[in-house]
């Protein structure tokens, strides 16, 4: 197993997304313009790597907003570091998007 | 309709996952059609690739996979099977042979319908079992023999269920070589996915490398015997060093799995 994952420009970009605080597929897709048959898999591929993991809203929080609930991702510390080592290789991945004021939307 | 999109491609996740796969397509796609309704179709459009990735890369079941683990468990089951299939023919008798034909015709007819089956399977596949280096360590003629025995009987029971099924169903030709196809083909698998020297099958896969990476370094998938005798390499891409599966023999690690 590698230290320093590399990733392709894609996989830079959704972590970079959920850096910036778009934390589940729909945010991810908005964000950076990929369909939703390039962003889903890539998530799953991530977490597969340890590179981010997901947890879903608690109920409770969904019913109260009369919506159903959502799978929220975030990075992992390897993810962090793997992003890091994107921004070295991609100069340009974190002016490409931005930030989000306000989480979970 | 969207739903109808997601349910379709729901039947490509493996099972155990479908359920949150469901839960999570079906609430991001509340969230599309609050957003943008004219986009949801292609948003679930997407749901099959996702599908096809879980189902190219999701790890097998342990529950599903327990079941075949055993060559005992394996070799019972498929005679289970071909006993039903025996017993369907004689409760439910064939149709009758055409004039002219023997019994002896159509065993012939099928010995040669397997052969063809059997060299298309070459033809499109590796039939090699991998590699087993010849060291120390390996089992000895008896093991080798028992392996060799377990891989005869369960083709043969394979054939037997071929055989008996196609002459009850009168069905002869194209769709009988694709049934032995199948079946040789499987046959091959599982006997590749078997410790050498226990005959279980080889369980927690694990990916090593990257595919961007296999200069010099390795790429593929490794499984490991569940009583410790060893591990498997399968490479994801033959290339001149790793071009078949090998395995490796630990015999130091059986202590480490005596409950195993």
């Amino acid at each position: 197993m590698l230290a320093e994952p590399k990733l392709s420009h894609t996989a830079a970009m959704i972590l970079e997304a959920i850096h910036a605080g778009y934390i589940y597929g729909f945010s991810v897709m908005e964000v950076t313009g990929l369909p939703s048959g390039t962003v889903y898999p890539a998530l799953r591929r991530l977490e597969r790597d340890g590179l981010i993991r997901s947890e879903w809203e608690r109920q409770s929080v969904a019913d109260r907003a009369l919506r159903p609930a959502r799978k929220y991702y975030k990075l992992t510390r390897s993810g962090k570091a793997a992003l890091e080592a994107a921004h070295k290789r991609y100069p340009l991945l974190a002016g490409l998007i931005p930030v989000l004021e306000v989480e979970k939307a | 309709m969207q739903l109808a999109i997601l349910h379709a491609a729901s039947w490509l996740v493996p099972r155990h996952e479908r359920p949150e796969w469901f839960a999570e397509w079906s609430s991001e796609l509340w969230y599309v059609e609050e957003a943008a309704s004219c986009q949801a179709t292609a948003f679930c459009l997407g749901a099959f690739r996702d599908a096809l990735w879980l189902r190219r890369n999701a790890l097998p079941n342990p529950a599903q996979t327990r079941d075949l683990g055993s060559p005992y468990h394996s070799i019972v089951l498929l005679a289970l099977v071909a006993a039903a299939a025996v017993f369907c023919a004689l409760r439910w008798p064939p149709p009758p042979l055409p004039p002219g034909v023997s019994p002896g015709d159509i065993l012939g007819l099928h010995l040669m319908l397997a052969m063809m089956a059997f060299v298309v399977l070459c033809g499109v596949n590796s039939v090699g079992l991998g590699e087993y280096p010849a060291n120390p360590y390996a089992p000895g003629g008896l093991a080798r023999l028992g392996r060799w025995a377990f891989f005869a009987v369960k083709s043969a029971l394979l054939v037997l269920i071929v055989i008996v099924g196609s002459v009850h169903l009168g069905a002869l030709g194209s769709g009988t070589v694709f049934t032995y196809f199948v079946a040789f083909r499987w046959a091959i698998s599982d006997q590749r996915k078997r410790c050498p020297v226990c005959l279980h099958r080889l369980v927690r896969p694990i990916r090593i490398g990257e595919a961007s990476h296999t200069f010099l370094s390795w790429y593929g998938t490794e499984f490991i015997c569940a009583k410790g005798h060893g591990l498997l390499h399968v490479p994801e891409i033959p290339t001149s060093c790793y071009s078949t599966q090998e395995w490796l023999y630990l015999p130091s690690w059986s202590g480490l799995f005596s409950n195993g």
